[in-house]
């Protein structure tokens, strides 16, 4: 799989990630930080906890990761639950944390293929 | 110590290394993962640090608590901070600017506008140090040579007036002594009669003009200044024209609106005068007479009664006291007098330890 194939297959921007990080190998370095992060476990767990706080800070850092790996699909996601945690609302954030949750294992998925190889 | 290093503070790893990777072959860098680690690290590096990155928010202390503790200690002044944050229209991107955050950049990052805009922030912040140690160095110089400046006109005035003293046979001392007590004098009244306005710069050139206050001797024939008896009465109306004389030597060099001018003519001028009018040359009386005037007046009249001269034995320091307060020689006002009881343990001391043992003291 190569680096525009996986950015297809989880809805990501190839072209703008490129303009930004210029080579590939640098696209996938970062990549594989991204299945490091810990915040998509963490907005989980305190939202079962009804951690409103915690829910946003780490809503608000899956966010900023997807913004700066041009995972467009995660990020429109993730700052849809950061802007719900942001007003407190989470039964809202509940509900859509299930998209979070599709979208992150997608995301995650893509990434491991590309890694694989 | 070498400003080599960056801090990045944002709790995303992945965010952190987006931004060293641009930096990292250059400059030292330092991550903190949260705003207490962030704080940590530029209390340790804060001599190194050449620009901070700050994420808005992180856990524990945020990106506000960072740059207001960075206020609290000054270090906003010299190291830059570019705060990282994904939204444009933050309220607290505006506060970040409020508490002195020099730059904002938004996710995602573009490395080379990154790395551009981080060296321009860089180079205008040595560059404004580097302005700010010059004219620190630029002062301090300015300081030293007026100090130097201030130092050479005293040792000027101190020599012109020790000349006119010499020719009087005298050891030169008077001269400092009258500018000792002169000084003495000008503390009491800064202290308890403000309403003369004596600042501690006029109090300086007061002291400093009061060396010069017989300068007008420099004018008198030998014959009557060196004459041992007493002087007839055609001799002691020229020997009163010394404080004339020396008006006429300062005119010479006649300065406008000069302060010290002022003093050095005042005091070479009214010496001699009386509270009561019956001085000498003009007869001023009472407030007529400037207060610097008076005061060089009272301690020239103190010194020659506690010296010897030619003509008489010195007065034992309580006699010269009594003669003083009660009229003998020469009528003072009442503050002057008052003066003279604040300063009298001290106007002792000198005379009777002599003028080294003062100076080490000195008047605060």
């Amino acid at each position: 799989m190569t680096v525009q194939e996986c950015y297809e297959a989880i809805g990501g921007d190839y072209n703008d990630i490129m303009s930004r990080l210029k080579t590939e190998e640098r696209v996938k370095k970062f990549a594989g930080m991204f299945l490091k992060e810990k915040c998509y476990q963490t907005l989980v767990q305190t939202i079962e906890e009804g951690n409103q706080e915690e829910a946003f800070r780490a809503a608000h850092t899956l966010k900023g990761v997807c913004q700066n790996m041009s995972f467009t699909t995660l990020f429109h996601s993730s700052f849809a639950i950061t802007e719900s945690l942001r007003g407190s609302n989470m039964d809202e954030a509940k509900t859509l944390l299930e998209q979070v949750t599709k979208d992150y294992e997608r995301t995650i998925d893509g990434v491991t293929k590309l890694l694989e190889q | 110590m070498p400003k080599d290093t960056i801090l990045i503070a944002d709790d995303a790893e992945l965010n952190r290394e987006m931004i060293k990777f641009i930096f990292e072959e250059q400059y030292q860098i330092i991550e903190a993962e949260d705003g207490e680690q962030a704080i940590h690290y530029i209390r340790e590096n804060k001599h190194s640090l050449c620009l901070i990155f700050l994420d808005l928010m992180m856990p524990n202390k945020s990106g506000l608590d960072v740059l207001k503790y960075m206020n609290l200690y000054d270090y906003i002044d010299y190291i830059p901070v570019i705060m990282i944050t994904g939204e444009a229209t933050d309220e607290t991107e505006e506060k970040a600017y409020e508490f002195g955050a020099s730059d904002v950049i938004y996710k995602p990052f573009a490395p080379n506008v990154v790395m551009r805009r981080a060296k321009n922030l860089m180079e205008l912040f040595e560059h404004r140090i580097d302005v700010e140690k010059e004219l620190v160095k630029r002062t301090n110089e300015l300081i030293e040579s007026r100090e130097q400046l201030a130092r050479s006109n005293e040792f000027l005035i101190n020599a012109l007036s020790t000349v006119v003293e010499f020719r009087s046979l005298e050891s030169g001392e008077h001269i400092q002594r009258v500018k000792y007590f002169t000084k003495l004098f000008l503390k009491y009244i800064r202290k308890f009669y403000p309403k003369y306005g004596i600042t501690k710069k006029k109090a300086e050139l007061i002291t400093n003009a009061s060396a010069l206050h017989d300068l007008g001797k420099i004018a008198i024939s030998d014959s009557i200044l060196l004459k041992p008896g007493k002087l007839t009465e055609e001799e002691f109306e020229e020997m009163k024209k010394h404080t004339l004389y020396g008006c006429e030597i300062l005119e010479k060099f006649r300065q406008e609106d000069n302060e010290f001018y002022q003093y050095c003519y005042d005091i070479c001028r009214y010496h001699h005068e009386r509270y009561d009018g019956k001085g000498y040359p003009e007869g001023l009386a009472g407030d007529e007479i400037p207060i610097w005037a008076q005061i060089v007046s009272i301690v020239d009249v103190y010194d020659a009664l506690v010296s010897e001269r030619v003509y008489k034995a010195p007065y034992a320091v309580e006699v010269a006291a009594r003669m003083i307060h009660d009229g003998e020689c020469g009528i003072f006002s009442p503050e002057m007098l008052d003066c003279f009881e604040l300063a009298r343990a001290e106007l002792f001391a000198v005379t009777e330890n002599g003028l080294s043992f003062a100076d080490a003291e000195g008047i605060h």
